[in-house]
Order: structure tokens, then C-alpha cells, then sequence
């Protein structure tokens, strides 16, 4: 084998590494989603979530849980699938990761003190969304993030805004769009 | 450069699963056999002997009941494989 060749081989089997960031965008939209039909659920049906006093508690933690281990799952599944992990691919799964115990801690605090923790929520996520969109370089992302940010500020000082149409609002335009976008991506390596 | 390593990368199996592993985090047997396109019994022995070389490092584990294998590259592959490329280059441009 000459030096040329072993050049080669070595450029072939690199070039063969890809940033697998569909399953990045699966998430955004399971999430979108999710979060959009829970809270446009809660704004047309309130009698329905809040029939009693821990109903609505019930309702925003089981099922954005019961989404946390089927995402999980998911994520498992898919990175055995594609087989290999770069080091963007664990920096992003450890970003969002913290975002998640972030979301666990804050409606663990919020229960205890009995204050709503949408928007700091929002607020996170909107930094934490902003960060992944600099880190893969996907402008949707950058710009969904940068919006959720400026929103959930604008909503701090607008205490009368409705919070589960804010919830839908800031998810859509925030992780939705910005999801699908990434994931009908054909290519990004 | 080490006789050792360069005589270890002069082997295509070997160099191509080195290189690969140098771009990424960790990677399963099923991913190395398709970058490298060997069969899994050669592919098994090249590993071994990169392992036994201190190259690469190998885990092993249970996922879901299933035994799964998963490989990295070691520091000292790290290194190795740097030498072993700007030499290359090296020789190359002579």
C-alpha cells in the first residue's frame, strides 16, 4: 500500500462520519406537538383539566413524563440504529438532557411554592434552543430560539396574557417550525 | 514514528476503523462494518489486535438483555494516529 493510498483510505473513512441531527428534529416536533395539543387542550376544555385540585398538576406532569420516556426511548433506539455518536451528536444530547432535569427541578420548585412555571420554562428552552441552533449552525433553529427568548420577556412584563396561548404560541414558532424544518432537512453534515 | 503502529496502520481494516473512530465519539460493530467493509470475523481480529495495541478501547455491556459492544479510540491511538499522519504527509511531499 503506498502513502497515497493510506491518504485515501483515511479520507473515505472520514468523510464517511455525519452529524445525525434528525432525531434532533424528531424531538423538536414530538415536543411541539405535544405541548401545542396539551395546552390548546387546557384552553378549550379547562372544565376537563381542572375538574379538581390537582387535576391540572396531573395533567402537565404525567404526560409531559410519560413524552420524556418514550423520547428516550426513541433516542436509544435511533442512536443504535445509525450506530455511532460525534461529539456534536453528545453535545447536544447533553444540553438537552440538562434542559430536561432543568424542566423536572423547576415544576418541582413551582408545585412547592404554588407559582406557574410556563414562562421560566419558555425562557430556558428558548436559551437552551438558541444554543443548539449556534452549536449545529441551523439558522431556524437560532431564529426560533432567539424569538422564544424576546417573547418570554415580553410576557414578564404582560402578567394579563393568557399563559396557555403563550405556551402555544412560543412551542409553535419556537421548536414546531423550527423542528419540521430541521427534520425534512435532506442533508447536514 | 513507532515501526510498531505504522506496521499496525499498514493494514486497510486497520486504518480505516482508526481513522473512523478518530471522528467520532463512540461507534457499535455494525457502524465499523459498514465503514470498513470487511466481514465480521476479520473485522473482529483487526479490532482485537488494535485493542491489544492500546489503540482503541472496548466496552462492553447489556442493552434491553442484549449483549452490545461499543468502541472508542484511546488517547494513546489519538496520538499515535497523528504521528503516523503528519508523517505520512511528510513522506509524501518529499
Amino acid at each position: 500500500m503506498t502513502k497515497e493510498e493510506q491518504l485515501i483510505i483515511i479520507n473515505d473513512a472520514i468523510s464517511q462520519t455525519k452529524n445525525n441531527l434528525k432525531p434532533l428534529g424528531f424531538n423538536l416536533v414530538f415536543w411541539g406537538v405535544l405541548i401545542n395539543f396539551m395546552s390548546l387542550f387546557h384552553y378549550f376544555f379547562p372544565e376537563i383539566v381542572q375538574f379538581s385540585y390537582y387535576s391540572s398538576v396531573i395533567y402537565w406532569v404525567s404526560i409531559p413524563l410519560l413524552g420524556m420516556v418514550y423520547t428516550t426511548y426513541y433516542n436509544i433506539k435511533s442512536g443504535t440504529k445509525i450506530g455511532y455518536e460525534t461529539q456534536l451528536d453528545r453535545v447536544i444530547r447533553i444540553i438537552w438532557a440538562i434542559f430536561g432535569l432543568s424542566w423536572i427541578l423547576k415544576v418541582g420548585i413551582s408545585l412547592l411554592y404554588n407559582v406557574t412555571p410556563t414562562q421560566d420554562i419558555l425562557f430556558l428552552l428558548g436559551a437552551v434552543l438558541l444554543m443548539t441552533g449556534l452549536i449545529i449552525k441551523f439558522r431556524w433553529i437560532t431564529f426560533g430560539g432567539t424569538g422564544l427568548l424576546i417573547f418570554t420577556v415580553y410576557t414578564y412584563y404582560n402578567p394579563t396574557l393568557n399563559l396557555l396561548l403563550v405556551n402555544a404560541i412560543g412551542i409553535t414558532f419556537g421548536m414546531l417550525i423550527p423542528g419540521l424544518s430541521l427534520y425534512f432537512l435532506k442533508k447536514h453534515e | 514514528m513507532n515501526k510498531e503502529i505504522e506496521k499496525l496502520l499498514f493494514n486497510p481494516i486497520r486504518l480505516k476503523t482508526v481513522s473512523f473512530l478518530m471522528t467520532v465519539e463512540t461507534c457499535n460493530f455494525k457502524a465499523l462494518l459498514e465503514v470498513t467493509g470487511s466481514s465480521k470475523g476479520n473485522l473482529s481480529v483487526q479490532l482485537k489486535k488494535l485493542n491489544e495495541a492500546g489503540l482503541i478501547k472496548i466496552d462492553k455491556y447489556f442493552q434491553k438483555s442484549y449483549p452490545t459492544t461499543d468502541y472508542s479510540i484511546t488517547n494513546e491511538g489519538k496520538n499515535s494516529f497523528e504521528d503516523f499522519f503528519k508523517q505520512l504527509h511528510y513522506l509524501k511531499n518529499e
